[in-house]
């Protein structure tokens, strides 16, 4: 070991007494070892009397404690999700819940006393669609003040209100799918509930972002038209207006093809939440003037 | 040289008395296994002044300190289990105050240097002062915040954490043979420093 790690460990105090004695013996002759030790002992002085002006803050314990205890990334972030859909819930028109329901067991019964599953095929996704329009916008929010100017991004509130109201439309879908087994056996169930499921999300995630971009009205009678237009290719209304068939024809697959569906349906729903931004800045505008 | 000129004040009682035997420190490691919240306010309590020391020292700023701290009690509680009773509770401990501080003086590059910058002019003494005052224990002050925060480490850990040079090798990941070039830089630099003033 050197003289410079040795003085080290001596200005350190880490030498056990053989060492010591020794060193300084080396340390009364050497007139280099004792300029480094006064050195030494003054960045000593220095590091002890810093480091004692400057107290440890008392409360870190308290402070570490608790954020130990704090619930974790994933849970924090589940209580704001269920918070925000409850503040939405609260915020949206109930006569959507009731209006959408009232409808479903209308066309239900209708599909009952015609004894044919295709009625709810086709009005399940008109009913999703229709009531997505309503969920979004200065037109149909009675808050729409307070949402624009909340904190919460609006892509997130538009979301929040989406998931509710889709999830309300698939459970009324389900429960009419369910009293259509009185009428059909029950190995059809999954046939019925594909029958509905990809065509709405399509037609909603449409209807929706055509909602955001140019209204209710004209949001509701485009879609509406497109997925009316499907039926007219199977009439011979189709041929009567000299459509081109294989055009037609190619229409009305898209419509049963329900990977391409979904795809589609939440490519648009992706567009319609990034367009949240764009109805807010109109909103604001309209505020200004 | 007569002992009497040997002694060293600077090593406090009050540090001689926050010398925990290693018994302590495994007991307070199985507490905190065990999830016992008083183990992180007894732990604070034995070495909360040495860890804040350790992370003011790092980063120079008593707020990112007071975080650096407080994220080490929380990570000690978290990979309490992973410690090895191999070395000492406070290096253990000083390792993390090391990385947790590192990390967040790499999050926030900038400020390390401002508040250096800060320190020095603040520290430049007056005409006045310095035609007043030669004292060497302010320009040592200021020749170890113009050192670069792996050198105030060593520095630190040597002569306040009382580690020894393979600990403070083990807390710093690098080998021992740097914390002795580092503290022989260091040496080189305040020495310079005295040497100026002393020529002033």
């Amino acid at each position: 070991m050197n003289h410079e790690e040795q003085l080290i460990r001596y200005a350190a105090n880490q030498l056990n007494e053989t060492e010591r004695a020794e060193f300084e013996r080396h340390l009364a002759e050497c007139a280099d070892c004792q300029t480094d030790l006064r050195l030494w002992k003054s960045i000593a002085d220095e590091i002890h009397a810093s480091n004692s002006a400057v107290p440890a803050p008392i409360h870190l314990a308290d402070s570490a404690l608790e954020q130990i205890h704090a619930p974790s990334k994933l849970i924090r972030a589940f209580n704001s999700a269920t918070a925000l859909l409850r503040m939405q819930l609260l915020l949206m028109h109930n006569e959507l819940w009731i209006g959408s329901a009232a409808l479903m067991f209308i066309f239900l019964a209708m599909a009952f006393l015609v004894a044919r599953v295709e009625v709810l095929h086709f009005f399940v996704p008109m009913i999703a669609a229709g009531t997505v329009t309503l969920i979004y916008g200065a037109e149909h929010d009675p808050a729409a003040e307070l949402t624009f100017a909340t904190p919460i991004s609006p892509w997130k509130i538009l979301l929040a209100r989406l998931t509710l109201v889709s999830a309300y439309n698939v459970f009324l879908a389900l429960c009419a799918t369910v009293g259509l087994l009185l009428i059909l056996p029950p190995q059809t169930l999954g046939e019925l509930i594909l029958g509905w499921l990809a065509p709405m999300t399509f037609l909603s995630a449409l209807a929706l972002l055509l909602s955001l971009w140019i209204g209710t009205s004209n949001a509701l009678f485009i879609s509406y038209t497109l997925w009316a237009v499907q039926y007219l290719a199977l009439t011979s209304v189709g041929e009567w207006i000299a459509f081109p068939t294989p055009w037609l024809e190619s229409y009305r697959r898209f419509w049963h093809e329900p990977a391409l569906l979904f795809i589609f349906g939440f490519a648009l729903i992706l567009f319609a939440l990034w367009s949240t931004g764009r109805e807010q800045v109109q909103w604001r505008r309209s505020v200004a003037i | 040289m007569p002992t009497a000129e040997l002694a060293l004040p600077w090593k406090s009682q009050e540090t001689q008395a926050t010398m925990t035997q290693p018994a302590e420190d495994l007991n307070l490691i199985r507490r905190m296994q065990a999830g016992d919240d008083d183990a992180v306010r007894d732990l604070y309590a034995l070495y909360g002044q040495r860890l804040y020391a350790y992370a003011l020292r790092l980063t120079n700023d008593p707020a990112t300190a007071e975080d650096v701290t407080q994220n080490t009690l929380v990570t000690a509680w978290r990979t309490a289990r992973t410690f090895r009773a191999e070395g000492r509770l406070i290096a253990w401990l000083l390792g993390i105050v090391h990385h947790t501080a590192l990390k967040a003086i790499r999050n926030n590059p900038n400020y390390l240097d401002d508040v250096a910058e800060e320190i020095i002019s603040e520290d430049q003494p007056s005409p006045e002062e310095q035609a007043q005052v030669r004292d060497e224990r302010r320009w040592v002050r200021q020749g170890m915040q113009s050192l670069s925060p792996e050198h105030r480490a060593v520095l630190e850990l040597v002569f306040y954490q009382e580690l020894s040079l393979n600990e403070a090798a083990q807390v710093l990941k690098v080998p021992v043979g740097t914390v002795k070039s580092r503290l022989s830089y260091a040496r080189t630099h305040l020495r310079g420093v005295l040497t100026r003033t002393e020529e002033q």
